[in-house]
């Protein structure tokens, strides 16, 4: 049984990481998990720009691979500045659960 | 300066600006103070009247019968541009428009100066000011307007600034209902007006006054419309239904006699002078399409002026309040300048309304100034021996009842005998004997007011005293003007050199005719002086004699409570019908409509849970859907299978 | 690279350069002499905006880093726009920040910050530069939306922000990714020749994926839930400058990448049907929701959604009249939103209320104010003659010369509903007794703006020619 790991297995798991990612937003209660699948959807992102660098083509243009290490970058301030929400939203709630963030509505 | 006069008429714009100018700063800075506002408006008026004088100077020494020689007079800005509808905003400049220009900032100015005394103590002087510079810039916007929007948007304005200056006492009642019956008579009339605006823009793609001219005299194949009326003779007719309405002509007249409720000045302004030749010169300025359309529009305009002319000169003679009997006469003399539209002389009727300008605005200054000095007294036989006590007063009145009556040199027998002549020329011999029984009724009317206000006895219980200089210097301008204004008909060029329709045609003077009415105009004042002042015939016995005539007369001809009468019988009648319509099935539909709006979005409400991972479902959801939607629809239904989805990268 | 490249960056630069100063002044500088920071900021915005003026109609215009950054009359447009909001929203919030209880230094800092973003996205080239000033847009607002400390309704409206918007920048990138793959590119240009007319799934899929992630930006219902809720609990000024300008920043992508780069993608059949249905339901939805509320906050990020349809009318015209429209209408939608946002931060602090029912007697209490706000909700109702109704004339007109007539009706039916709800302020200020509630006075940055906002709603539309020929020149430097 031959098995060649081509970009299609680049891509697929990519599209597994970006769904858990997914499903841990609409599943995990504790904000800090909802964060981190966050991070799990933009490194699926990361993954798929990588590998189409790597097989698609010239070797020497690199624009998948800078655009990846962008995204990490950004990904970490948009991390920094979420926490720092989370912590500022604990003092006055003393709660982590985003079903407790339900005081705007309707 | 101006190297050319080409540079000069391109600042027309700044003569409707500068007194707009004047109301902004009025309005926003100087209203707190009285000086400053009155000082603002005058010296605005005052430019604007200058630079009409050169603008009028510069026409006279460029046209050459037909166009100015070698000049553009029309300058244009694009004003709006919204879908096909390309509007601009410009000014005109030709001898009409600065006839215009001349006379409305010359009497303007007057009034101004005139206010200053005649206002004084008032305490709503800054609003007043302001007030009359938004006319006057409206006024002056109108008469340079290139297109027929422009021309509506300008005829809106003044007469909203109309309504305000009636109203402007506003805390009397009789005021503030005149203010309201002045507003909504006009907005019948300018209903028509825009009835015919936007018909022709339909038919014709413009509302430029060239560019239609243009199109109606280069192949527009008029074709019947409804009645066996054709489609230009309609247009003609919608369009000629707003001058009826601010011109004050039969049937649409009432509201003016009742405006005189506004301060005297304004009166002299804008029912005298200036607002209510709008109409006049609206149809000066498209009579072009008067001229296309069939003889039946010219002769429905002819008509109704002169039935208006003779109808308010009949009304005037039972008339005892000295404002009402000049209103009355003004809406005589807008039915003269209609009639004379009417039987194609376009020469006669603008030149009446110059002169009509002067010696009319000189009359309502004069029953102004008598007013202020009696203390609101306005009713003639209140009054007496006013010559004497204020001379001035006195004999400008009595130029401005020369002139009115036509006798010459007085400006108005040039001009009311030009009137005349080009009815009988032009083939209207019963609108001529209308006319010259209205020259005579004018003159007995006009004379009556004299000779019971300002000669015989002084009534002890008045204690008139002459008006400051504030006043009487307008009044010595104008009597001026009334003496020699007519003088302009003489001249090598005369008037209708400038200011005519098609060809040029020089007519001389006609003198048997002048002749004529010159004797129906002394006719009249001789009757009134034998009435009135040598009571050779008591005037008690002509109204003993005539009881039911007097009191129609008197009453008006009853035609405001015929609309009083119309208003509760049939329009009550049928609103009661219209209201219980709307009340129980439109309202119906309305509310139910709400009411199902309203429910819904209750329920949508709902939705906005507040819940952060509710929202974030719905996101990904409707990706998912719009996706599937997207893909399906696009006939692509290899989308379906999710590892086609990445399949399709190379 | 030429030296020309970095001219063209200029107004970038110089707002980076004024968003650390102001950061570094907000920091060195006591708390007590941090009031000066205003003025420094408008004069700032004053000459960055300037200097865009004169680019605007003198400067040499065309792309620059090798296709990577456009200059052109339409990112000038929208750097207008966003300055021009900005400046709005500075010159009415001081009274508020000074009444805010601690931090108020780099408030500022961000929110030029946030124009920064703006404008890069405004004039990005290239995808990668799209997300990273889309991102420093998100992350500076996230952080000015919860700018109320200790208090509960803030915080929650950043957090849920960031969650969201991040979430949908992960699928927008997810897009981008897959358009990479596709092309090997991530320019704008090299992306639209190397596509041509193709359409296959995952084009679709990235097509999709990129209309998700502008559609959270610009509220486009279904995405639109955030909305309410961020508007809600934000400070006023930042509400504001959310409705003024990120959504039209967002335009300013969605118009270049999806209705220029992947025209041929976005408007295949299915695609054209999809946004106007989209379009439909924004306009539906947003004037519907926008009639029970009772918090005039709320109401106005609903009547922003609405306006986010009619706004994508004029994209779905795939027309110069249709994204002229749009330029216009964002652009007059900023002066009505200065004007009803400029009222609601001057009354709120005031009587500590959001609620509608309070400004009851707001005309007694504060005619101008009272004015402003009539006359501000008027305009985006499209009564003439106010800009909101010339806005919409443009830009239904343009997708009627399309041909769908339909969609120009729904917009003129939900027009007429909001008049309803925008009324009932009006009648509550007018007619509302407003008894025991305090005077109002108006005074100093914040009747300017206020004024200001009502001249040129009134101004432009009266006479909106010049703005109509500005959008017009903007919408044909659009290279397609």
């Amino acid at each position: 049984m031959s098995f060649s790991v081509g970009l299609s297995t680049y891509l697929l798991v990519g599209a597994m990481l970006f769904s858990l990612g997914l499903y841990g937003i609409f599943a995990k209660k504790n904000v800090i998990a909802v964060l981190m699948s966050i991070e799990l959807m933009l490194n699926a992102v990361n993954l798929n720009f990588v590998a189409f660098n790597r097989f698609l083509g010239n070797e020497s243009v690199l624009h998948g691979f800078v655009t990846a290490v962008f995204i990490i970058v950004l990904a970490a301030a948009e991390v920094a500045v979420g926490l720092a929400l989370v912590i500022s939203i604990y003092r006055t709630r003393k709660s982590t659960s985003v079903d407790d963030f339900n005081w705007l509505k309707w | 300066m101006f190297k050319e006069m080409h540079d000069l008429f391109q600042w027309a714009w700044l003569i409707p600006f500068l007194p707009f100018l004047s109301f902004l700063l009025i309005a926003l800075v100087t209203r707190r103070s009285k000086g400053l506002s009155a000082a603002v408006s005058i010296l605005a008026i005052l430019s604007a009247l200058g630079l009409a004088i050169a603008i009028g100077v510069g026409v006279i020494q460029s046209w050459n019968g037909e166009e100015f020689v070698g000049r553009e007079a029309v300058a244009a800005a694009n004003w709006l541009n919204i879908g096909g509808l390309k509007i601009d905003f410009g000014t005109i400049v030709d001898p009409l428009s600065a006839m215009m220009l001349f006379v409305v900032t010359l009497v303007a100015s007057m009034v101004q100066i005139y206010s200053l005394g005649y206002m004084h103590g008032d305490r709503g002087w800054s609003r007043y000011y302001a007030y009359q510079s938004l006319f006057a810039a409206s006024m002056l916007g109108l008469v340079i307007s290139t297109n027929l929007l422009q021309l509506f948007i300008f005829w809106e304005l003044v007469g909203l600034c109309s309504y305000l200056l009636i109203g402007f006492w506003y805390f009397k009642v009789s005021a503030r209902e005149a203010a309201k019956k002045a507003f909504i008579t006009t907005r019948v009339g300018d209903f028509g007006l825009l009835l015919g605006i936007l018909f022709l823009y339909n038919k014709f793609g413009t509302l430029d006054f060239a560019a239609l001219s243009n199109a109606m005299n280069t192949n527009f194949q008029d074709f019947a419309l409804i009645g066996g009326l054709s489609y230009l003779t309609v247009m003609a007719i919608l369009v000629f239904i707003g001058p009826i309405g601010k011109s004050g002509q039969f049937p649409l007249h009432v509201w003016l006699p009742d405006a005189m409720e506004g301060p005297t000045p304004v009166s002299a302004l804008i029912h005298a002078a200036t607002m209510v030749v709008a109409g006049v010169y609206l149809v000066a300025r498209i009579y072009f399409l008067f001229e296309h359309a069939s003889p039946a529009a010219l002769q429905f305009v002819a008509g109704l002026g002169a039935f208006t002319a003779i109808f308010a000169a009949t009304i005037a003679i039972a008339q005892d309040d000295i404002k009402r009997i000049l209103a009355y006469s003004t809406l005589s003399q807008l039915g003269y300048m209609m009639f004379a539209l009417g039987v194609g002389s376009l020469t006669a009727s603008m030149f009446h309304l110059m002169t009509h300008a002067f010696f009319k605005a000189l009359m309502f200054l004069g029953a102004g100034s008598v007013i202020h000095a009696l203390h609101e007294k306005q009713n003639i036989w209140d009054m007496g021996g006013l010559w004497k006590k204020m001379p001035i007063t006195g004999w400008t009145f009595f130029i401005g009842v020369l002139a009115i009556s036509g006798v010459p040199p007085f400006a108005g027998f040039w001009s009311k005998d030009e009137i005349l002549a080009a009815a009988l020329h032009n083939g209207h011999p019963v609108i001529y004997a209308v006319g010259l029984f209205t020259a005579f009724l004018t003159a007995f009317y006009m004379s009556r007011l004299f000779f019971v206000a300002f000669t015989g006895p002084s009534k002890p219980e008045n204690h008139p005293h002459e008006s400051p200089w504030t006043m009487t210097l307008p009044l010595i301008i104008l009597g001026v003007l009334s003496v020699v204004g007519g003088l302009v008909a003489l001249p090598e060029h005369n008037f209708a050199f400038y200011v005519h329709a098609g060809e040029l045609e020089h007519e001389a003077m006609d003198w048997a005719l002048a002749g004529i009415s010159v004797v129906a105009g002394l006719i009249g004042i001789g009757l009134a002086y034998t009435i009135y002042v040598r009571k050779a015939i008591a005037a008690e016995s002509i109204v003993a004699k005539f009881p039911g005539i007097y009191r129609l007369l008197k009453n008006k001809y009853y035609v405001d409570e015929f609309y009083l009468w119309l208003i509760h019988h049939i329009m009550d009648g049928l609103a009661k019908v219209l209201y219980w319509i709307d009340l129980y099935i439109v309202d119906g539909i309305i509310n139910g409509l709400a009411l199902f709006t309203r429910g819904s979005a209750r329920t949508l409400r709902r939705t906005q849970t507040g819940q952060l991972q509710t929202y974030a479902l719905v996101f990904f959801f409707a990706v998912v859907v719009i996706y599937l939607v997207f893909a399906i629809g696009e006939g692509q239904l290899a989308a379906l299978n999710p590892l086609a989805m990445l399949g399709g990268v190379k | 690279m030429q030296s020309f490249d970095f001219v063209a960056l200029t107004p970038e630069i110089a707002t980076a350069a004024l968003t650390l100063i102001l950061l570094a002044i907000g920091m060195l500088i006591p708390a007590g002499a941090r009031r000066g920071m205003q003025p420094l900021t408008v004069f700032g915005l004053l000459g960055i905006l300037g200097y865009i003026l004169y680019d605007l109609f003198y400067a040499k215009m065309g792309p620059a880093f090798q296709g990577m950054y456009f200059h052109d009359q339409f990112a000038d447009f929208f750097k207008i726009l966003f300055l021009a909001a900005a400046l709005l929203v500075v010159l009415f919030s001081g009274a508020y920040i000074q009444k805010l209880p601690a931090y108020r230094g780099e408030f500022y800092a961000l929110l030029v910050a946030a124009t920064l973003g703006m404008m890069i996205l405004a004039g990005a080239g290239d995808l990668l530069t799209l997300y990273v000033g889309l991102e420093l847009m998100t992350i500076s607002f996230c952080i000015l939306v919860c700018y109320l400390p200790n208090n509960g309704g803030s915080c929650e409206a950043g957090l849920k922000y960031l969650v969201l918007g991040a979430a949908a920048s992960a699928i927008l990138l997810y897009g981008i990714s897959l358009i990479y793959g596709l092309t090997g590119s991530t320019q704008l240009a090299q992306i639209a020749s190397r596509l041509g007319d193709n359409l296959s799934p995952s084009l679709i899929l990235a097509t999709v994926f990129l209309l998700a992630g502008f559609g959270f930006k610009i509220s486009l219902v279904p995405f639109h839930m955030w909305a309410p809720d961020i508007y809600e609990g934000a400070p006023t000024p930042v509400t504001a400058y959310l409705a003024m300008a990120s959504k039209a920043a967002a335009f300013a992508a969605l118009i270049r990448v999806y209705l220029v780069t992947l025209e041929s993608q976005s408007f295949a059949q299915a695609g054209v049907a999809l946004l106007l249905i989209l379009a439909a339901l924004t306009m539906i939805v947003g004037n519907l929701m926008a009639i029970p509320q009772t918090n005039i906050k709320r109401m106005m990020a609903f009547s922003s959604v609405a306006q986010a349809g009619y706004l994508l009318v004029g994209v779905i015209a795939e027309s110069n009249a249709g994204v002229k429209g749009v330029l216009f209408y964002a652009m007059i939608y900023v002066f009505a939103n200065a004007g009803v946002f400029a009222v609601i931060a001057h009354v709120e602090p005031a009587q500590d209320s959001d609620e509608i029912k309070d400004y009851a007697g707001l005309a007694r209490r504060s005619p101008l104010a009272a004015a402003v706000l009539t006359v501000s909700v008027l305009s985006m109702a499209g009564i003439p003659p106010l800009a909101g109704f010339v806005g919409k004339f443009y830009l239904f007109s343009a997708v009627m010369s399309t041909g769908y007539s339909w969609i120009a009706f729904v917009g003129f039916v939900m027009s007429m509903v909001s008049v309803y709800y925008y009324l009932s302020i009006v009648r509550v200020m007018y007619l509302g007794e407003g008894e025991g509630l305090p005077e109002i006075p108006v005074y100093g940055a914040a009747k300017f703006t206020m004024l200001f906002a009502m001249l040129i709603t009134v101004f432009l539309g009266i006479y909106p020619t010049p703005l109509a020929q500005m959008a017009l020149t903007a919408a044909k430097s659009l290279v397609r």
